[in-house]
């Protein structure tokens, strides 16, 4: 009897610090990463002793501790899937620069109109305005070989910079987990500020697997450490110790990524997350390049080779039309004069058009034309594969997320329960001390 | 709202439903306004390939399309200018005719070697006629006239060789004109000659007088000679006008038929577009109707 109004009081405790989680589960509604929070409540029991009453009731409730609904579980299956998405978004990032880079100066429109314009000039080989044509064409192709390789040589340096920007949000992320681990060990486990670090520290990681795919081992404390390139891969983070991860390039146009932690260096190849997507995309700009450097050669010597084996208005052999820089892309016109353009072969006369015959035979062995729309629609085709991966990865993904929100989200609705089940009891148990009080009063009103 | 889902989830994927359809939407909306119903390479590869080659024979069969319609005129040309060549030919049979009458005098003849030698002028400016690109109709490979005409009134071919062949598809050309040689160079009993040398040598004979029955008899034979000559010019240049016609024909049967696959592949199909617009935007705003009922719905509302 004498318990009652402490029995009360317990109550009231309880159930304010019940209301707390509840309006801080609801002021957190829409706050990214935070996992809803429920207050545990457990019977004080009554204490054990030989003078107890068999009878003897508890003596109230303890909040034993605030517990966190994040599911690990889940947490990694979303990162699992995000690092995926990541990975496929990424590479369709650089096969649309590459989708850009050759069709954006329409190389292939101008080689047409090149070739074509030869056919003019063959029609009336001495007039001066058809010739005009053929070299403003041949102009035009020069300024679409250049553009063409700025444009992928701006895609690597897109590439090299967003790799670059992803390193350095990985170590910064990586020095951010080490401090919440760090944090998470000296924090008594069960209480709010653990649950919040947790929050974090689920945050750090799913941010992580976007860039890279991460393997994750928690201990006891909650403390994270993550692997990179798979579970035999460098650890990046463990503990309060973070290492930092290094991006390079070689000649081949290849990427390297390596941890360096401790004092170690070690490689590793990522899998997934934006990193895996730059590593392919640069494969893929490397191997590209490859291809419009050789078509680029290859249509430069093979018209310069048959001017000089003709003649030009003036009887000479045709001066060479295009030269190129240190790419073989960087093509520039260095023939100027329209009466150069060798139209007839040697001994054939002004009036002749034979070599111009050359040139088209030259277009058609050559296959410039179709082998740039081979390069471009081989690249479009992965480029829709990968669009389509990307739509089944982003519906596996948000699957991943809403089963995971679906277990640790918010509800507005059952937090109002929970909100009104509280108050209520918050009531009762005031009421629970007014009984009291009145009962022992009713005893010291007895005169 | 059902319980269970966390609140900025229902949020979330509303949006994100939303977003999708209204994404879907500006897509169709982009396909009518640019009636292409392909927006990128990767839409559909095989298309973009087929589009591409159909691209380039458009281009091509343009230029060849210009090639034709320009050895087109420089047939019809050569056609016509033959065609007054054969009339002054013909005057020049007839002049021999005359000359050989036997109540012609001396002054007669002479009148006619006159006549002639007009003829032989007349030859000369047909034979050097410029065609449309400014060039000698009738001219060679080399040379920048057809005949010359020497002060003694003698006439030579200018160039040597083969004028060149104007190229009217892949692989294919066709030579658009004749060279002087071909068509004023005549083979007589009496060995290799020409139209020009004919009527002078006729002229000549004429005004030195005397018995020329002799010399009108071999001329009446070459100028018939050359009127073959010129007839089968005429049916050659007849010959490969009808065979531009073909040509051009088929390069026009040709851009017809690229231009209906062109359409199947690449333009929009407004119909079904439409019909397509018009579900999504239902979708949506039925979407839009339900996200409104369900957001407002909340168990705070009913809190007092």
């Amino acid at each position: 009897m004498s318990d009652l109004m402490s029995i009360g009081a317990s109550g009231v405790r309880a159930y304010q610090s019940a209301l707390t989680t509840v309006s801080e589960n609801i002021a957190n509604t829409g706050t990214a990463g935070y996992s809803r929070r429920t207050t545990n409540l457990s019977e004080v029991s009554a204490a054990i002793g030989v003078n107890q009453p068999p009878s003897a009731p508890g003596n109230g409730v303890l909040v034993s501790g605030i517990s966190s609904s994040a599911d690990p579980q889940r947490s990694a299956a979303v990162r699992s899937a995000g690092s995926d998405l990541a990975k496929t978004e990424s590479g369709i990032q650089w096969l649309s620069s590459i989708d850009g880079a050759l069709t954006g100066s329409q190389l292939g429109d101008r080689l047409t109109s090149f070739f074509t314009s030869a056919q003019a000039v063959a029609a009336d080989p001495t007039a001066s305005a058809p010739r005009a044509t053929m070299l403003e064409n041949a102009s035009a192709v020069a300024d679409a070989f250049t553009a063409t390789g700025a444009a992928l040589d701006q895609a690597d340096t897109d590439l090299d910079s967003s790799a670059n920007a992803a390193v350095t949000n990985l170590d910064g992320l990586a020095s951010a987990l080490a401090r919440i681990n760090d944090g998470l060990s000296r924090t008594q486990s069960g209480t709010s500020a653990a649950a919040q670090l947790g929050d974090q520290r689920d945050q750090i990681l799913e941010s992580m697997s976007a860039i890279t795919d991460v393997s994750v081992t928690l201990d006891a404390a909650g403390r994270a450490t993550v692997r990179l390139g798979g579970a035999g891969g460098p650890a990046l983070v463990a503990g309060s110790d973070a290492g930092t991860v290094a991006y390079s390039r070689n000649d081949e146009g290849g990427v390297a990524f390596s941890v360096h932690r401790a004092g170690e260096v070690s490689s590793f190849t990522p899998s997934g997350g934006v990193l895996a997507g730059v590593a392919d995309g640069a494969q893929r700009i490397a191997d590209t390049r490859q291809q419009v450097n050789a078509l680029a050669s290859d249509f430069t010597s093979g018209v310069n080779a048959v001017q000089a084996q003709g003649r030009d208005l003036d009887g000479n052999p045709g001066a060479a039309m295009f030269t190129t820089g240190d790419s073989p892309t960087d093509v520039t016109m260095t023939l100027h004069d329209p009466n150069g353009i060798a139209a007839a072969s040697a001994g054939g006369g002004t009036r002749d058009n034979s070599n111009l015959q050359a040139l088209a035979t030259l277009r058609s062995s050559g296959n410039y034309e179709t082998r740039l729309t081979g390069i471009t629609a081989d690249n479009a085709a992965t480029l829709a594969q990968r669009q389509t991966v990307a739509g089944a990865q982003a519906t596996i993904h948000d699957g991943a997320v809403s089963a995971r929100d679906s277990a640790s989200g918010v509800n507005l609705d059952s937090e109002a329960v929970d909100l009104m089940r509280f108050q209520q009891a918050y009531s009762a148990s005031s009421r629970v001390i007014q009984v009291a009080r009145e009962t022992f009063q009713s005893i010291l009103d007895i005169q | 709202m059902q319980i269970g889902t966390s609140t900025s989830l229902f949020y979330d994927q509303s949006l994100s439903g939303m977003t999708a359809l209204s994404a879907q939407a500006d897509k169709i909306n982009t396909q009518i306004s640019s009636t292409k119903r392909l927006q990128n390479t990767s839409d559909d590869v095989v298309a973009y390939q087929r589009l591409q080659t159909i691209a380039r024979a458009n281009a091509d069969d343009t230029a060849y399309g210009a090639s034709i319609t320009l050895a087109q005129g420089l047939l019809d040309q050569a056609d016509s200018t033959l065609g007054n060549v054969m009339t002054q030919i013909q005057q020049a049979q007839q002049l021999a005719v005359q000359a050989g009458n036997g109540t012609m005098t001396d002054a007669n003849r002479a009148d006619a070697a006159t006549q002639l030698k007009t003829i032989v002028n007349q030859l000369v400016s047909l034979a050097n006629t410029r065609d449309s690109r400014g060039q000698p109709l009738f001219g060679a490979a080399t040379g920048d006239s057809a005949v010359t005409q020497a002060a003694d009134g003698s006439v030579s071919f200018t160039g040597t060789g083969t004028p060149a062949a104007i190229p009217i598809a892949d692989g294919q050309s066709i030579q658009a004109t004749d060279s002087a040689q071909n068509v004023f160079g005549v083979t007589t009993a009496g060995g290799q000659t020409d139209v020009f040398a004919i009527i002078n040598k006729l002229a000549d004979a004429l005004n030195a007088g005397g018995d020329v029955s002799g010399a009108i008899g071999e001329a009446t034979d070459a100028l018939n000679a050359a009127v073959t000559q010129i007839s089968s010019a005429q049916a050659s240049v007849g010959a490969r006008g009808a065979r531009l016609d073909l040509q051009a024909a088929q390069v026009k049967d040709a851009a017809t038929n690229r231009e209906t696959e062109r359409s199947a592949l690449e333009d929009t199909d407004i119909p079904t577009a439409v019909i397509q617009l018009q579900k999504t935007m239902t979708i949506l705003q039925a979407t839009q109707a339900s996200f409104t009922r369900l957001s407002s719905l909340s168990l705070f509302d009913y809190l007092k």
